[in-house]
């Protein structure tokens, strides 16, 4: 123990401030900042919510039945009965629509979380070992790489047969590399810094300097890559059902609409319109949502 | 280090990365349940073990998978990679006749994006938080957000209403007949030309910005030079190195894409191959087409890497 | 000087806009230059003197602008100019050259392209002619061999040799005013002297007007003919440099002149400081700007600006000490200025007690592997510290100097073995670290901890202070919970700030506070030696002074040994008892402070304390100039490393390696002069 006549005794801590209480304003603070400054990043968040609550609630909301054919009302155009029309099998395009939304944000969610956890272990552990351990897992994630995703995601999901779980697995295979690149590169530069040799001078783990060093600090591109991959996930799983080997019918998926409608598509353009247009502006939320990310969080920015 | 055995390394590299795909794709072929054998039997009725067993023998499956695959792997490193389970036919040959299509395709994809994307960049940069800079960059992001197939029918769709024009059917080659292989191919490259232009205009000019803002743009402006020669000459040159490491990323994404369009345009390319031949369990087409699209990757890093070295003196092999 | 007046910047007013709302970066700054002259704008960051310096050539980034004022060149005001016709001025009659030759020239172009860039935007020339004249200027700015190296990119060129060519490019076109904004203050000494012996004798030549933009007073004394102080945004005094420097009337030049250790400051005394830290451009004090700071502050500093002040003979200072009509309000503080001592505090007696061993390297060795090629196989080495001996007794402070790529840094880290040992041992208390592995390392090195030199990322930005400085506490399970945070508390306040600060981040925080953050979470294992990387060297001189002194407050209250590396010698000297001097890998000289700033043996030694600028213009000495820059590691000169640059090398030199050799008591040199 240094001498005690150099350590003031009578430290007054404030009472009721405690650190946790102090990332929680930090937390709130930033918020506001997020709000304040990102205006399009609000707007976008605000999509995703509309469409996440569509989706809870598609039983309250949607007006018909997403899966029950209706003869009288074949390919009728859109009218006040039918919003946004029906399709070649008189369902109501709005409702499955409204249903679709479900396995486009169950497969972006479920894809993107899975991906991230297993990308980020993958690449932080790759970055901070280093060596064998990088050169082997760089190598298979090369080898990932090299096969264009859509193929990869193809050859997966063709093989394993037309299932939302299949399509899962098949995406989460391909967004693996993007999230494993990123934070192996992450992990390299943090390992660098003062502060981690600070950490490690005063004996912390490898494990201590991952978890409260290395991931904290490369949380801003995680996030980024996230909602982006979340965007593109959407895409995916609606093209595979395009293809006829994503969802299987008669599931109300997006890319499955577009896909039944390509056969009529000059004699009922709805069809393919209004699937592909919410689409886009899911996709275009992720993706804005995203950039206004990259802008809130990059500290030359700030 | 010369130039002869940096590419010598690279092919190694190269090599043992396809070695690893194609082992990938050969195992989990060939683990996952459904059989070429019992599809291809499946419209015979019954059929007796004996039967099963012997087309298995016929089609070389009997064998253990490693000997498989290392029989395979001899075969193609002479350059033979086999015959189609089904139509029986050369793998070579199948594939060479389609991929002449997607690769044009691709090219002309690129060609296209590169022409719109990259001056749509720079201007949206030199006219920063304007009017004209906003549109560009809200057209750039809708196009990262728009599927390409959808896109695709909303064209064909567009076309066919008010032009009353849709793309000739019945694929013909270049050489044949180059102006209808230009009118079928142009649209599904502008298709796929979407997405790639969107992310390169982006690219373009956020690179350019940043570029902007190095020290060593400030020597050149204090030297008296024009802002066309700092743009130009310093900053785009500059923001190469990212724009094509952008490009060589996407071509993965490209050449993903062309199944799909293929498909829409009726265009008998490798991706269409490789979409029927996966369902069919047609192991030695599947297998060729991946070692295709994984050596076209390797083939792309090349030259994004040639690149480099191109633009950028530091990045030359010394 | 009558009419001689080249350039006159008067009440040049500069705003930038950021997300502070506009914010003043300089306001109310005049100054002017005469044909030939020298004069220096000193001040440290974010005083506004780059701000000063591209608001001239307008080169302020798109958020700034000049507001008000007139920056007349030859009755020619630039700062109404329209952006083509200052294009035709910059490069052609005023010139720049900037902080670091790395970042600033295009990574793309030849050296040779880029020279002639300029005279091509300046003049008509045909390619032979234009090399011609690239030659040429290589020759002038001392760049040999010029016909192949203009052929160079410059990632193949030294840092030294970079700024050659940056000043090649200002010079290309003759212009009559340069602007060198702090143009040696990325490069190492030797070198640094050899860049303001360049720009001298090309003024000498060409009549040149220089204005220097620095915050090394060294610098200033030796180059400059006026100074222009400037302090948060202004101007806050002028005039001949010999002036200034015998008799400050600003209290801040004052302050700042005498906050800088130098060889002859006394190492038993504290430095003096100046209070707090530079404000931040958003956070303005009222008033005088630097009535915060200021130890004869009254209320009228508080509430008042004060006017410029004409002291006569082209002197001017910004105070109201200056004002003979408010002279009477400074009666009282004046007074007790007087009569209080310089600083109560005394600081560390010399220490004359039996000298104890704490730390012996011995044979130390780092080489890093260069590795090329698929398999990595290891074709070079980079030999960072190559066979190195030295001890730390115990409360002693040894200074390990060197210029960058001497291998200091590394030695610091082998020591905590943050990086591996290639070669040698580290015997702490007679235990040898190389050896030691997991807890047992961990145990030792509670004993040793480090402070950095980068304020900035030695903070994890995501942590609460409490967590930086209690994890080391947390790890060694030395205090958890409500403990932590009182001995976190217990140890901030120990280097000066408040248990209150706890729960703050590191971003609210002033680079000298970082620094204390810094040094207390390393005091949290009650460690018995700091390495110190570069510790005090990212900070402004009057924050440098603080820490300075703090560091040997704590050493005397905790006993405890210092290893301070550093390339700033006269910190060194300051600071330490004895100095090692490393070139290349190698240690080539060892001795006692005092003893070898007054009797460097070897040559590399005699140099480097030769090359420091001092702060002091009377003083004019003779320099022993080196040639060239510092090879490269990975493929040291054979011999004596540093025969390539000595002046007094023999053949010996370049076939042996001159081992340590003790010439007096305590006084080691590796020279084969001895």
């Amino acid at each position: 123990m240094y001498p005690a006549s150099q350590v003031n005794p009578d430290i007054e801590l404030k009472g009721n401030v405690s650190g946790k209480r102090i990332k929680l304003t930090k937390a709130k603070e930033e918020t506001k900042r997020f709000i304040k400054t990102q205006r399009m990043g609000v707007v976008s968040l605000s999509i995703i919510v509309i469409i996440i609550l569509a989706a809870i609630c598609a039983p309250l909301i949607a007006p018909y039945d997403p899966v029950a054919q209706d003869r009288a009302a074949f390919m009728l155009a859109p009218t006040q009965a039918h919003i946004m029309g029906t399709d070649d099998l008189g369902r109501d395009i709005f409702s499955r629509i409204i249903y679709g939304a479900r396995v486009s944000l169950l497969v972006g969610m479920a894809t993107v979380v899975i991906s991230m956890v297993l990308g980020t272990m993958l690449g932080v552990v790759s970055g901070y070992f280093g060596k064998a351990v990088d050169m082997v897992i760089q190598r298979i994630m090369d080898a990932i790489m090299a096969i264009p995703p859509l193929i990869l995601a193809l050859f997966i999901a063709a093989l394993l047969g037309p299932a939302i779980k299949n399509v899962i697995i098949a995406l989460t295979i391909v967004n693996i590399p993007h999230f494993a690149r990123i934070t192996r590169g992450e992990m390299l530069r943090i390992k660098e810094m003062n502060y981690v040799e600070a950490s490690r001078s005063a004996g912390a783990s490898a494990f201590r300097i991952i978890f409260k060093h290395g991931l904290p600090n490369m949380m801003a591109p995680i996030i980024v890559i996230a909602s982006l991959t979340f965007g593109q996930s959407i895409i995916a799983e609606a093209s595979l059902s395009f293809l006829g080997i994503g969802t299987p019918p008669p599931n109300p998926s997006w890319g499955l609409m577009l896909s039944g409608a390509s056969s009529y598509m000059e004699n009922a353009p709805w069809m393919v319109l209004f699937p592909g247009l919410i689409l886009s502006a899911a996709v275009l939320a992720f993706n804005l949502l995203g950039d206004s990310l990259r802008d809130f969080l990059d500290p030359k920015l700030n | 280090m010369s130039l002869l055995k940096y590419l010598g390394q690279r092919l190694v590299y190269g090599f043992i990365v396809l070695v690893i795909m194609i082992s990938f794709v050969f195992i989990v072929m060939r683990l996952v349940p459904g059989d070429v054998v019992a599809l291809q039997l499946a419209g015979a009725g019954a059929v007796s073990e004996e039967q099963i067993s012997q087309m298995r023998a016929e089609l070389g499956l009997d064998l253990p998978v490693w000997t498989q695959f290392v029989d395979w792997m001899k075969n193609a490193v002479t350059g033979d990679l086999g015959n189609s389970l089904w139509s029986k036919l050369p793998v070579t040959e199948m594939i060479g006749e389609r991929i002449m299509i997607t690769l044009q395709l691709a090219f002309m994809a690129i060609v296209l994006a590169i022409i719109i994307a990259i001056p749509a960049g720079i201007y949206s940069a030199m006219k920063r938080n304007t009017w004209i800079d906003n549109t560009i960059r809200v057209i750039a992001i809708g196009g990262l957000s728009i599927p390409n197939f959808w896109f695709a029918l909303l064209l064909i769709i567009f076309l066919s209403l008010t032009f009353n024009w849709i793309p000739p059917l019945g694929y013909q080659s270049f050489l044949t007949n180059p102006i209808v292989n230009l009118q079928q191919m142009f649209l599904p490259a502008l298709v796929l030309a979407l997405s790639l232009s969107a992310s390169i205009v982006r690219m373009t000019r956020s690179s350019l910005l940043e570029v902007l803002h190095a020290d060593f743009i400030r020597t050149i402006r204090a030297k008296g030079a024009k802002e066309k020669i700092v743009i130009i000459k310093h900053a785009l040159r500059n923001s190469l190195i990212s724009i094509v490491t952008l490009i060589g990323l996407q071509i993965g994404f490209l050449l993903g894409g062309t199944v799909i369009i293929e498909s829409i345009f009726s265009l008998p390319g490798i991706g269409s191959l490789i979409f029927e031949s996966v369902t069919k369990r047609d192991y030695p087409v599947v297998q060729a087409t991946v070692l295709v699209y994984g050596a076209l990757f390797m083939l792309v890093n090349l030259i994004v890497d040639m690149a480099y070295g191109w633009i950028d003196p530091r990045m030359r092999p010394s | 000087m009558v009419n001689n007046t080249i350039l006159k910047v008067d009440k040049l007013r500069t705003v930038f806009q950021t997300r502070h709302g506009v914010i003043d970066a300089i306001n109310g700054v005049s100054f002017s230059i005469s044909k030939g002259e020298t004069i220096a704008i000193v001040g440290e960051s974010g005083s506004g003197k780059s701000v000063t310096a591209l608001s001239i050539m307008k080169l302020l980034e798109s958020t700034g602008q000049i507001t008000e004022g007139k920056i007349l060149y030859n009755d020619l005001n630039l700062a109404e100019l329209s952006d083509e016709e200052i294009r035709r001025i910059r490069g052609k009659q005023i010139a720049m050259v900037f902080q670091d030759p790395l970042t600033c020239l295009d990574p793309l172009y030849t050296i040779g392209d880029q020279i002639v860039e300029v005279l091509k935007i300046h003049e008509d020339l045909s390619p032979a002619d234009a090399r011609e004249r690239v030659l040429e200027l290589l020759n002038l700015v001392g760049i040999p061999d010029a016909g192949s190296r203009m052929n160079s990119y410059p990632h193949e060129l030294s840092g030294g040799q970079r700024q050659r060519v940056m000043i090649a490019i200002a010079l290309a076109c003759r212009p009559n005013v340069l602007i060198a904004d702090e143009p040696t203050t990325a490069l190492d000494v030797t070198v640094q002297a050899q860049i303001l012996e360049l720009l001298k004798k090309l003024q000498a030549e060409f009549g040149t007007s220089i204005i220097l933009v620095t915050h090394d007073l060294g610098v200033v004394a030796e180059m400059a003919d006026r100074v222009i102080v400037v302090y948060a945004g202004t101007v806050v005094e002028q005039g001949e440099v010999r002036e200034i420097f015998a008799k400050p009337e600003h209290p801040y030049t004052d302050a700042l002149i005498k906050s800088i250790p130098r060889a002859e400051t006394d190492r038993n005394q504290p430095l003096q400081i100046i209070k707090g830290s530079v404000p931040n451009l958003h956070e303005m004090p009222s008033g005088c700007r630097f009535h915060p700071r200021c130890q004869y502050a009254t209320d009228l500093c508080k509430q008042e600006e004060p006017a410029f002040i004409d002291l006569g003979n082209e002197r001017f200072s910004r105070c109201w000490m200056n004002d003979p009509e408010k002279k009477d309000h400074f009666i009282d503080v004046l007074q007790a200025d007087a009569v209080v001592p310089a600083e109560a505090e005394a600081a560390n007696a010399p220490m004359e007690k039996e000298k104890q061993l704490l730390l012996k390297v011995e044979g130390l060795k780092k080489h890093f592997p260069i590795k090329k090629g698929l398999f990595s196989r290891t074709v070079a080495n980079v030999k960072a510290v190559d066979g190195i001996n030295f001890e730390i007794f115990k409360g002693e402070t040894l200074g390990l100097v060197g210029e960058s790529g001497c291998g200091k840094s590394t030695t610091g880290r082998l020591l905590l073995k943050l990086l591996d040992i290639s070669e040698g041992e580290v015997l702490f208390d007679g235990n040898n670290l190389a050896s030691y592995k997991g807890n047992q390392l961990k145990e030792q090195r509670k004993k040793m901890q480090i402070v950095f030199q980068d304020p900035y990322s030695s903070l994890n930005p995501r942590m609460t202070i409490e967590d930086i400085i209690g994890e080391p506490l947390e790890i060694h399970q030395i205090a958890t919970g409500r403990e932590k945070s009182i001995r976190a508390g217990q140890l901030l306040e120990m280097v000066g700030l408040s248990s209150g600060d706890l729960y703050k981040f590191p971003h609210q925080f002033s680079g000298g506070q970082r620094q204390r953050i810094g040094i207390a979470r390393a005091l949290a294992t009650e460690p018995e030696l700091l390495i110190c990387d570069e510790a005090v060297s990212a900070l402004d001189v009057s924050v440098q002074a603080q820490i300075l002194n703090l560091l040997k407050k704590l050493q005397k209250d905790l006993g405890l040994s210092y290893l301070f590396i550093s390339h700033d010698l006269n910190v060194v000297k300051y600071i330490a008892d004895r100095i090692c001097v490393m070139y290349l890998g190698k240690i080539v000289e060892v001795a006692d402070s005092e003893d070898l700033f007054n009797h460097p043996k070897h040559p590399y030694s005699r140099a480097l304390i030769s090359s420091i600028p001092v702060p002091d213009p009377t003083l004019k000495r003779d320099r022993i100039i080196l040639e060239g820059d510092v090879p490269n590691p990975a493929n040291p000169p054979s011999g004596c490393s540093f025969h390539t640059r000595c002046s007094f090398a023999k053949e010996i030199c370049k076939t042996d390696a001159p081992p340590l050799k003790e010439l007096t008591i305590g006084h080691n040199v590796a020279c084969h002069l001895f």
